[in-house]
Parts: C-alpha cells; structure tokens; sequence
C-alpha cells in the first residue's frame, strides 16, 4: 500500500504544472474561447517537444513509452490550467486504442505523426442522443467494391474542426445485441463530404457536429475488427475515462484552492468570511469530496497500469468526478457571491465546462448502471465464507 | 502508487475469517456499542475477547512487554476492517480500554499503572473493562468546560460531578475520567487532569439512559464525594487536555476503516437482498445502490490515506476528521438506501433480529437507528468540520 507517487512521475507533474502556468495563465484561455482554431499551435508544438504526445506510445514508434499512471498525471495537470488543446483527442481518445488494436503497419504509420505533434486526431463517435449505448450508432458504412461509404452525423466531437484524422464508430451491420455490427473506421479530416460545425457550448471548447456525406474510405481504413467495433469503443470508454475523470480531478481541485484563497482573503463583518462556519462548512465538504474523487481516480487508474482494469473503479472515478466537479464549482461561485457570477473571475472558466466533462465518455447515469451491473455479478465476502 | 495490501497482511486477514467462521454463529450480526444493551451479548462478546487476547489481536498495536503484538498500522487496519466487515464483539474493552487507556498509560503514565492496568485489558478480562468520563451536561463539543473537580486531600482526591453520554459505565471496571483540578485556571483547559476511578467506588452512581430505540448504551455517572488515591493521577496535574488532544490523534485513525468495514458488509447484504428480491431489475433502485457503493469505496480511499500516512511517521492533523465526517454522511445515505429497499418492512424495530418478518436481521433497521448517535459521538460531524477548516484548510477558527 503506498499512496505516493514515483520521483519520476512527481517530476513529470511538477514539469507540466509549470509549463502551463507559464504558457497557458487564464488570460489565454480567454483568448481562445473566441479563437477560431481554439488552441495555439505554437504552444502544442513546444507539448510535443516535451514529449507529451507520445508519452505512451511505445519507443520503436518514437513515442517515450510510458505509462498510464504518467498520462494521468499530466491530464489531472491539463484539468487544473484548464488547456484548451486537442490533447485529450488525440492522445487519450484516439492514440490509445490505435496503441492497443492498430495493425502493425497502422501503428507505423500513424502513431510516429502523433508523437511529433504533427497529425491532430479526434474520435466521432456520439450521435443524436449524445450517449454511449451502442444501440445509439447509427451512422452507416456500407462496402461498394474495395471502399466503404460513410453516411450520417456525429455530434459533440471535440476540435474535429482542426483535425488531419478521425477515428468514426459506424454501423455495418445488425446482430442479436446493439453491440454487433458495429466498426471503427479511420476517416482523413480532409475527405470530401467530411464537413464540419463547430457547436455552440457554453464553454467554447470546439465541440463538433461532423456530418459525413458518402465519405468514400479504402477497405483498410478499419481500427479493429470489421463488426467487432464496440470491443475498441469499450476500450476507449474504460481508458478514456479515467483520463477525463483525472481531467475534473484536477480542475475540482484547482476550484477549490481558488475558493478557500478567496475566503482568506474577502473580508465581511470585520472578517475574512471563512470563519464563519457556513462558508466553512462548505469548503470543508468540498476538501473530503475532492480528496475523495481523487484517490479513486488513482484507484481506477492504478489498476489500468497494472494492466487488471476494474470496470467498476473506473465507473466509480467517472460518476464521482460528474457529481463532485458540479458541487465543488457551484458552492465556489456562491462563496465568491456576485462577483463569483462574472466573466472575470477564474471560477467561472471552470464551471462552464461542466457538462462538456460530464458527458463526455459517459454521464453519472450512465456509469451507476455500469457500477450496478458490477454489483450484480459480484460474489461478496460474507457469502463466500458462508460456502 | 499501489493500492494492494502485502502478503502479511492478507495473510493475518484469511486468519482473522477463520476465527470468524469457527467462533462466529454463521450470518452473525453484532456491533460495537450494541453488545453492552443484553447481559447474554455481553457475556459472548467477554468470551470472544478472550479468544482475541489468546490470538494476540485484542491489543495487538501494543508493544509485546504490555501484551501486544507491536503490530504495524496495516496489520491494525485490516483486523479493523474485519471486525467492521464481520461484526466481531469484544474487541474494544468497553471502548476506551484498547484504544486510549493503553496507549495513553505507556505515553503518560507510571510503569506501576502500566502493571497494573494493562494486562488485564490485554488478556480481556472483566477487571479491563473501562469507560470513559468526558462529556458532561454543559461540556459537549466544548469539551474544556467540564465542572467535574478532584480536590487534592492528603494522599487522595476526592471527586464531585457528573459526567453524561457515558457509554459502558455500566460494565466497566474503571473509568477513565478527565477532571477539574484547577478551577481557577486562567484558560479552561489549562485545569484538567485525567484520573483512574475505581467503578465500584463508594459514592459513584450510574443511571441508564436509554437511546430512542431502547437500547442501553450510555448512562448519567454521578461522583458524590468519591475518594481516589492520589497516585491514580495519570500523567501531570493540569496536563490532562494537552494529554487526551495526544492520545486522540493516535487513535483515531483506525475508527474511519471500522467504519468502511461495517458499511461494506450492509452493502452487500442489501445488494444480496435486493437480488435476492429482484429489486434490483428496478432502475431506480440500481441508480441507488451504484451511488452509495461509490461513496463507500471513497471512504475507503481515504481512510486507507490517513493510516498510510501514519506509517510514513506523519501524525494526522486533520485527516481523522475529515474521514470521521465523511463517513457521519455515508451513515445516513447508506442507511437512508437501505431502508428504501426494505420498504414498509423497514418500520419493524431494530432489536428485532429474528422475527419472521424482519430481512437481514435488522442490520440495516440497527444502521438506521443508530446512524444519529455515531455521528455524534467522539465529536459531532460539525465539530469535526471546524477541525478540518481549521487545519486541513488552514481557514480561521470558527468557533
């Protein structure tokens, strides 16, 4: 049992802290929520220099080759500064499953571009209902000859509006359970009839609509296997999120420390308006929750990289981090009172992405029935002993 | 980072879960606190004591020479863990025996009361049983406002007071009872001393307060002119707040994993129930059970946390508490949920293991009832609040 981190990963944390304090302050942020592109390519390239990109990508594909505990090191960093980036796209939705079920020859190809910071990828895989139920893909591959044809319409799919690749979940087939017939394509950004909107959130962050209109792909073009799809797309669900769980790890945390400054320092009454213990109380909750929802992030994440992923610490590091990061930023906006209400302050920046970090890779409902499903089949200890 | 215990400690827990199936009625279910209710729970927990002494678990954090098995943090987190998982009785010594007495002896007091004191609570005998006097009508959450005074006469003190809230003075051999004996003190705290009271002392009377659902847990302890030997001072005189906030820290780390314990059992056995029933078909009710289930897996993260940084050397400031308020909070959404799923069975009382009505053996009707009373003591999950506000987040005291 040991709760500490390597000197190596304390390393990697202290270096991204530091570089996204220096190049990525708030004011940044701000700009780039009403920037076209919505990050700085000249920021992601001095990422890539550092090696984040390929943090685990396997040498022989130019990446460092470490491991999952590192990259959620590096994301709960990204959470707290709030990086506006295509990071999470590329690399958590996109490299990982390429890592674990790309050919040899799609490995070659496209992981080496990713590492160096040159390709930007993005997954496309929610539709209309803006879920993770299989039963939702609807979008259509069909095989004409030695191509695929693409038709239908993706939605919340982050930075596509500046991505060279996507990864697309489509339907090409039908089965007993919604899970069969479903495939993972490799789609360039630049096909015709790829066309992309960015969708108007409240947060600005560059989700997507992507509406494919007879995308014609090679045969080849498919991550996986052809009508085994959802096996990869689980994949990205487990791996995927506990990343972003660590991503609102880390922004609930930074939520807090703002708050329990702000506290100190407003003074009412005479007082800094943290004595009283209804401010307090409330910031106390706050600490419990997000040292909570942190040590089960580790948990879940821990278990990945021991390579024995627990399905349900991961769903249980998802559907906390839903709730804790919407408490944890409500209750900092009413301790800050009406200023806490306005665009300058922090505070706010990281409750408008609320709901982009909750629906993304699975709402709270979503993973209680997930963790509900663990709890049916799970033989508990009294039982055992009893046999 | 690794959340997985060594090969010792899950060796001493498959030890622990054989004496539980060889000493343990099978599906037994049992508690702290609720053993000192029946004069036949408290005899069996007695019994089981003593088998926990011959194993070494009773006081098994203590050095060897008082009778322990200088047992590391791990090893006392997971017998923690499984007395909370099985319910074992008869691990405490009357609550404070195990916990504070000892340990509080072999930090502050003389190697005769350590002689004298100690084994009796090591071998869990009767004559180990302690309870503590704290709390008093007017000295609740604050606590240094205690009126009870031991006056210094010759070779004696003589004591006059009440304490309130005390839980097992009507088993307990001694008490362990924190005392004015400087009322002129410039600082409240600054003039009380913890003394050794023999129970059976004259002058000492003990009145039952029954809790709202009619179990006997704490009583009213009146000292009317009881005389104690001076030498049963423990520690120094006027040290005794600076003593206990000591003894505190060091115990209280393992209470939040008791906890985790017994709300992992109840989990299982209402999720058991509900499958049982196919209640668990129902949506509503899967949402539910996945929520808490969640809130108990971080109750486990954290207090494994607080113990991980004790065998690291830190004494935990603030960690205990928050774990401490945590867990008051998952008591009643636990308890809440599970009552839920019991349904209109859940009106049928607590005590009331057996009927052929009841499910579970009113655990959770017991959890529910007696969820209040626990986030109560050892300091109210509010007071608790104000400690972690004050040096967890370093805000300005509040109170």
């Amino acid at each position: 049992m040991d709760y500490s981190f390597s000197e190596d990963q304390n390393m990697i944390r202290e270096t991204v802290s530091k570089f996204l304090e220096n190049e990525c302050p708030k004011e940044k942020i701000r700009e780039l929520m009403i920037d076209e592109k919505g990050y700085d390519p000249a920021m992601w390239q001095k990422m890539a220099e550092l090696g984040w990109m390929g943090l685990v990508i396997p040498e022989e594909y130019d990446g460092t080759g470490m491991g999952y505990l590192d990259l959620m090191i590096l994301i709960e960093e990204m959470g707290r500064s709030i990086l506006p980036a295509p990071y999470f796209s590329t690399v958590a939705l996109c490299s990982i499953p390429i890592i674990e079920f790309g050919t040899e020859e799609q490995k070659k190809r496209i992981l080496p571009r990713i590492a160096s910071g040159e390709d930007i990828w993005t997954l496309a895989l929610t539709e209309s209902f803006g879920t993770y139920e299989a039963a939702e893909i609807e979008l259509s591959a069909s095989l004409e000859k030695d191509e695929y044809v693409l038709n239908g319409t993706k939605l919340y799919v982050p930075y596509a509006h500046v991505a060279d690749n996507l990864l697309v979940v489509a339907r090409t087939g039908r089965g007993d359970a919604p899970e069969d017939g479903i495939t993972v394509f490799i789609v360039a950004a630049n096909n015709p009839g790829v066309k992309t909107a960015i969708m108007p959130t409240a947060a600005h962050d560059m989700r997507c609509e992507v509406v494919f209109d007879n995308v014609r792909i090679p045969e080849g073009n498919v991550l996986g296997k052809r009508d085994e799809g959802w096996a990869v797309v689980e994949h990205i669900i487990q791996y995927a999120a506990v990343l972003k769980a660590a991503e609102i790890s880390g922004g609930a945390q930074a939520a807090l420390e703002i708050s329990t400054q702000y506290a100190k320092e407003r003074v009412q009454f005479d007082k800094p308006i943290g004595t009283f213990q209804a401010i307090q109380h409330r910031l106390v909750d706050m600490l419990a929750e997000v040292e909570g929802l942190k040590y089960l992030v580790y948990e879940a994440a821990w278990k990945i990289d021991i390579g024995s992923p627990s399905r349900m610490f991961i769903s249980m590091a998802k559907a906390k981090a839903n709730k804790v990061y919407q408490r944890v930023c409500l209750d900092s906006i009413s301790i800050h009172g009406a200023i806490g209400f306005t665009e300058e302050m922090d505070i706010t920046l990281y409750h408008l992405r609320i709901k982009a970090l909750e629906f993304e890779l699975g709402g709270t409902d979503f993973h209680r029935e997930r963790i509900a499903r663990e709890l049916e089949s799970y033989q508990p200890d009294f039982l055992i002993l009893r046999n | 980072m690794d959340f997985q215990f060594g090969e010792k400690e899950e060796k001493l827990r498959s030890e622990i879960r054989e004496f539980v199936k060889r000493e343990l009625p099978p599906g037994y279910s049992g508690g702290t606190l609720e053993e000192e209710h029946s004069d036949e729970d408290w005899e069996f927990a007695m019994a089981i004591s003593k088998k926990l002494a011959q194993k070494g678990w009773l006081t098994m954090s203590w050095p060897k020479e008082y009778g322990g098995m200088g047992a590391s943090h791990f090893e006392q987190l997971v017998f923690a863990e499984e007395v909370g998982y099985w319910g074992i009785p008869g691990t405490t010594m009357g609550i404070s025996g195990v916990a504070w007495v000892g340990p509080s002896l072999m930090m502050f007091g003389t190697e005769e009361q350590r002689k004298k004191y100690m084994p009796p609570i090591a071998k869990g005998e009767p004559d180990g049983i302690w309870c503590t006097g704290y709390s008093e009508p007017d000295a609740g959450s604050d606590f240094a406002n205690i009126r009870t005074r031991a006056d210094r006469q010759g070779d004696e003190y003589v004591i006059n007071g009440q304490k309130v809230w005390t839980s097992c003075a009507h088993r307990a051999r001694w008490c362990w009872l924190a005392v004015k004996t400087d009322p002129d003190a410039k600082k409240k705290h600054h003039g009380i001393s913890i003394v050794i009271v023999d129970m059976k002392s004259k002058g000492i009377t003990v009145r039952p307060i029954l809790n709202y659902v009619g179990f006997h847990i704490f009583n009213e302890v009146f000292f009317d002119d009881v005389r104690i030997p001076a030498e049963n001072l423990v520690g120094e005189e006027n040290k005794g707040w600076y003593q206990l906030m000591h003894s505190l820290m060091y115990e209280r780390g393992s209470v939040a994993i008791g906890a985790y314990g017994a709300n992992k059992r109840i989990m299982d056995e209402i999720v058991a129930y509900a499958k049982e029933t196919g209640l668990i078909k129902k949506p509503e009710i899967r949402q539910r059970l996945a929520d808490v289930a969640v809130e108990i897996e971080a109750l486990k993260l954290l207090a494994y946390e607080t113990i991980w940084k004790m065998t690291k050397g830190v004494i935990p400031i603030y960690e205990p508490s928050r774990d401490k308020a945590f867990n008051d909070m998952l008591l009643e959404k636990l308890s809440i949920v599970g009552m839920e799923i019991l349904g209109a069975h859940s009106q049928l009382h607590p005590m009331e293991k057996d009927s052929r009505w009841s499910a579970l053996k009113a655990r959770v009707q017991r959890m529910y009832w007696m969820f209040p009373g626990i986030s109560i003591a050892a300091g109210t999950t509010d007071t608790q609040r104000n400690i972690v506000g004050q040096f967890g987040l370093q805000l300005p005291r509040s109170y």
